[in-house]
């Protein structure tokens, strides 16, 4: 008997007791329903920052309860991979995106408009206009701000004094009579950095000098104004011709010189003036990273003839995916998740913070400006005031359309061919013109 | 016929079904980005080609880079597999080196190349400059003039060892009482070379031939890393042209017409040599 009662559990007991336990917890009213899980989320992204943004995912899962699929892909084939995973119907509902693709994405019905929701839109009264005008497409608003820079106007200032200058050029043509006293002096062979290489880059260089020229590509209606000599493209690509052709200021390598490159040579010291992303001002200020640390500042864009210290500025943000939107929950879920990147989490603009804390990343927000933890951190390296006063003359790029990408290439390698000598400034620029339209027409 | 099924039914699934869905394809306009607008548009695809400026100018660019490229690698390959069918010392370490080019991958080799022409910090103007030849950097790949030549010249480099292998092979073959009666018949070396060893090699030269025309007419590494079709149109062949149709502007519909363009092309170019070389074979 002492060796049944304490005999070991069998197999057969084994199932025998399951069955009974199973049984007993079906039947009716002994059955406690299983608490509905949230669906889970999905997020892609570009992969930059990639640790904080999933802790800063993990916080929201903590937050809300609401479970968040997270992907990244390299920037490079992004825009190939996300449209891949669009058209293949993969799950989606909150992913980065960049304004260069808003049109086409809105055009093919990817991405949905967020402006329903009042919880997103109650951030634009703190946000730059040109940030609120790159989310928005045919009149709705497709996200909240992820990050927002600007083409900056750099100089070495201790090549300036060498050269005997006090301040930097107010003006393209005073740039090059600074330029042309440096290449005198020995101070550097090419004192202008142009970065006119075929990337993505090329079209913030190319709409910064057509605007700070005062002029623009395309107009309100969309349709191409770049060949008129009075709309500042002609004028500012003759501008790139001479200093690169004729005053030798440029390096005729500058077709071949990519955004990164053109940077590192100007952090080496190669250069006394340079028009690069605003964010490239920490590092290039990091004597880690930069031989000419401590002495690059940062000035107004220089203007042309008839023109302003107007930049470009340029928008990534939060979108929300199309089939997100058709279903309501999922779509104020997705809202929710926006919101905490994009808005604020915990009632502050943690996200945006925390990517210019870690990289640098510009923000859109302006009370961020005020925020003692940033300025304190642009005081390091930069001028918080001059900054600001940049980003506040920041325009979106007037090309962005649903044909932007067939056009961008045409056009770079147009005004590659002008500064090559193939063809003359105004010719290039037609050709450019006469595609858009060409484009327009067709869409 | 059974167990050929499956095999069968793999090829069918991962060769001969996209072959014919991309010639499907190619008579529709199929624009990603445009989802819901796929018309049928027959052979325009094509027609289009025919009169579109950049893609004529994509194709001239194609064939100077063919040509360029395989005249000098079935050049600098012959005078390779001549110099190791001899025996010297160091015959075998130099063979090993010669394999060394081609044991690189395309990608890293592009990159490579990139660092040695890079205008500002490359290795070739480093070593002009300091060998006195140059007084200042010079402009590489983004002078136009050169920019095709450079790219050629890293493919050269990259594609000479198998050259070199194929027409070797094609040297070990030929036999030596060839060169014996030739000798008895009085023949100088550069007699012996025309007349013995160059009609033995040609079956190498149209392996050689057919491989790198095929290679050089759809390379693509070295132009996107390299140069990314610039500056300006300099570099802009039609492998590039093809990729930007498809993967930049998503339309599938005319980038599946190119490359079957350049597919059929490839084939002529192919059946042309195996015609003129391989007659009297």
């Amino acid at each position: 008997m002492l060796k049944d009662k304490t005999r070991r559990l069998g197999r057969r007991d084994f199932l025998r007791y399951s069955a009974a336990g199973a049984g007993a917890l079906m039947a009716p009213g002994l059955v406690r329903p299983a608490k509905a899980e949230t669906a889970a989320l999905t997020m892609h992204t570009w992969s930059a920052a990639v640790d904080t943004v999933q802790s800063h995912l993990s916080a929201f899962t903590k937050e809300t309860g609401i479970p968040v699929n997270y992907g990244n892909s390299p920037w490079a084939q992004y825009r190939e991979g996300m449209v891949a995973k669009f058209v293949g119907g993969a799950p989606l509902d909150a992913m980065w995106v960049s304004d260069s693709w808003l049109p086409e994405w809105a055009e093919a019905g990817w991405i949905a408009p967020v402006d329903e929701f009042d919880s997103l839109m109650k951030y634009n009264a703190e946000a730059e206009d040109f940030c609120t005008d790159s989310m928005t497409y045919g009149g709705r608003q497709y996200g909240l701000t992820y990050y927002t820079d600007y083409m900056a106007f750099f100089y070495d200032e201790a090549k300036l004094k060498e050269a005997g200058f006090d301040a930097p050029p107010e003006t393209w043509d005073e740039l090059v009579e600074q330029s042309l006293v440096m290449k005198e002096k020995g101070i550097a062979d090419y004192p202008m950095m142009l970065a006119m290489a075929q990337e993505s880059w090329l079209i913030e260089f190319i709409s910064t000098l057509v605007y700070s020229h005062g002029g623009r590509l395309v107009d309100d209606n969309g349709m191409a104004v770049m060949q008129d000599p009075k709309e500042g493209a002609v004028e500012a690509l003759s501008w790139v011709v001479d200093a690169v052709n004729k005053h030798e200021i440029v390096s005729p390598a500058c077709v071949e010189t990519g955004e990164l490159a053109g940077l590192k040579s100007f952090a080496a010291g190669n250069h006394a003036f340079a028009m690069v992303a605003k964010y490239r001002l920490r590092m290039l200020n990091d004597p880690e990273q930069s031989q000419i640390a401590g002495n690059v500042k940062q000035a107004m864009m220089p203007q042309g003839p008839n023109g302003s210290h107007a930049t470009v500025g340029w928008m990534r943000f939060h979108g929300m995916s199309a089939q997100a939107a058709q279903d309501k929950a999922r779509a104020e879920n997705a809202a929710k998740l926006i919101e905490w990147f994009g808005g604020k989490a915990d009632g502050a603009y943690t996200f945006q913070k925390l990517l210019f804390l870690d990289i640098g990343a510009g923000f859109g927000v302006k009370p961020l400006f005020e925020d003692p933890e940033i300025r304190a951190a642009y005081d390091s390296y930069g001028d918080v005031d001059m900054i600001q006063a940049q980003q506040a003359l920041a325009r979106k790029k007037d090309t962005v359309t649903p044909w932007f990408g067939e056009w961008n290439d045409t056009n770079g390698s147009a005004w590659q061919s002008a500064i090559l000598g193939n063809v003359d400034p105004a010719g290039a620029v037609k050709k450019s013109a006469d595609l858009w339209n060409e484009l327009k027409d067709s869409y | 016929m059974l167990f050929l099924a499956p095999v069968m039914a793999v090829l069918g699934a991962v060769a001969v079904f996209p072959i014919a869905y991309s010639l499907y394809i190619s008579f529709f306009s199929i624009k990603l980005t445009r989802p819901n607008r796929t018309p049928f548009v027959g052979l325009k695809n094509y027609t289009d080609l025919l009169g579109d400026e950049a893609f004529w100018g994509a194709v001239w660019r194609t064939v100077s880079f063919s040509l360029v490229s395989v005249t000098a690698i079935a050049f600098i390959a012959l005078l390779v597999s001549l110099l190791l069918n001899q025996e010297f010392r160091g015959r075998r370490i130099l063979s090993t080196i010669l394999l060394v080019p081609w044991a690189i991958p395309y990608v890293a080799n592009a990159l490579m190349w990139k660092w040695i022409y890079d205008s500002s910090y490359g290795a070739l103007n480093g070593l002009l400059y300091q060998l006195d030849f140059i007084d200042k950097y010079m402009v590489w790949l983004g002078d136009q003039d050169k920019t095709l030549f450079l790219i050629a010249n890293a493919f050269v480099w990259k594609e000479v060892p198998l050259a070199t292998i194929l027409l070797l092979v094609s040297l070990k073959s030929i036999p030596s009482d060839l060169y014996a009666a030739a000798r008895v018949d009085g023949a100088t070396v550069w007699q012996r070379f025309v007349h013995v060893t160059l009609p033995a090699m040609k079956p190498g030269f149209m392996l050689v031939m057919i491989y790198e025309t095929m290679m050089a007419i759809r390379h693509f590494d070295l132009f996107f890393i390299l140069t990314e079709g610039g500056p300006g149109s300099a570099s802009h062949v039609l492998s590039w042209h093809i990729y930007v149709e498809t993967f930049r502007n998503l339309s599938f519909g005319s980038g599946a017409a190119m490359s079957y363009l350049l597919a059929i092309a490839t084939f002529a170019l192919s059946y042309l040599f195996i015609r003129t070389l391989g007659r009297k074979i």
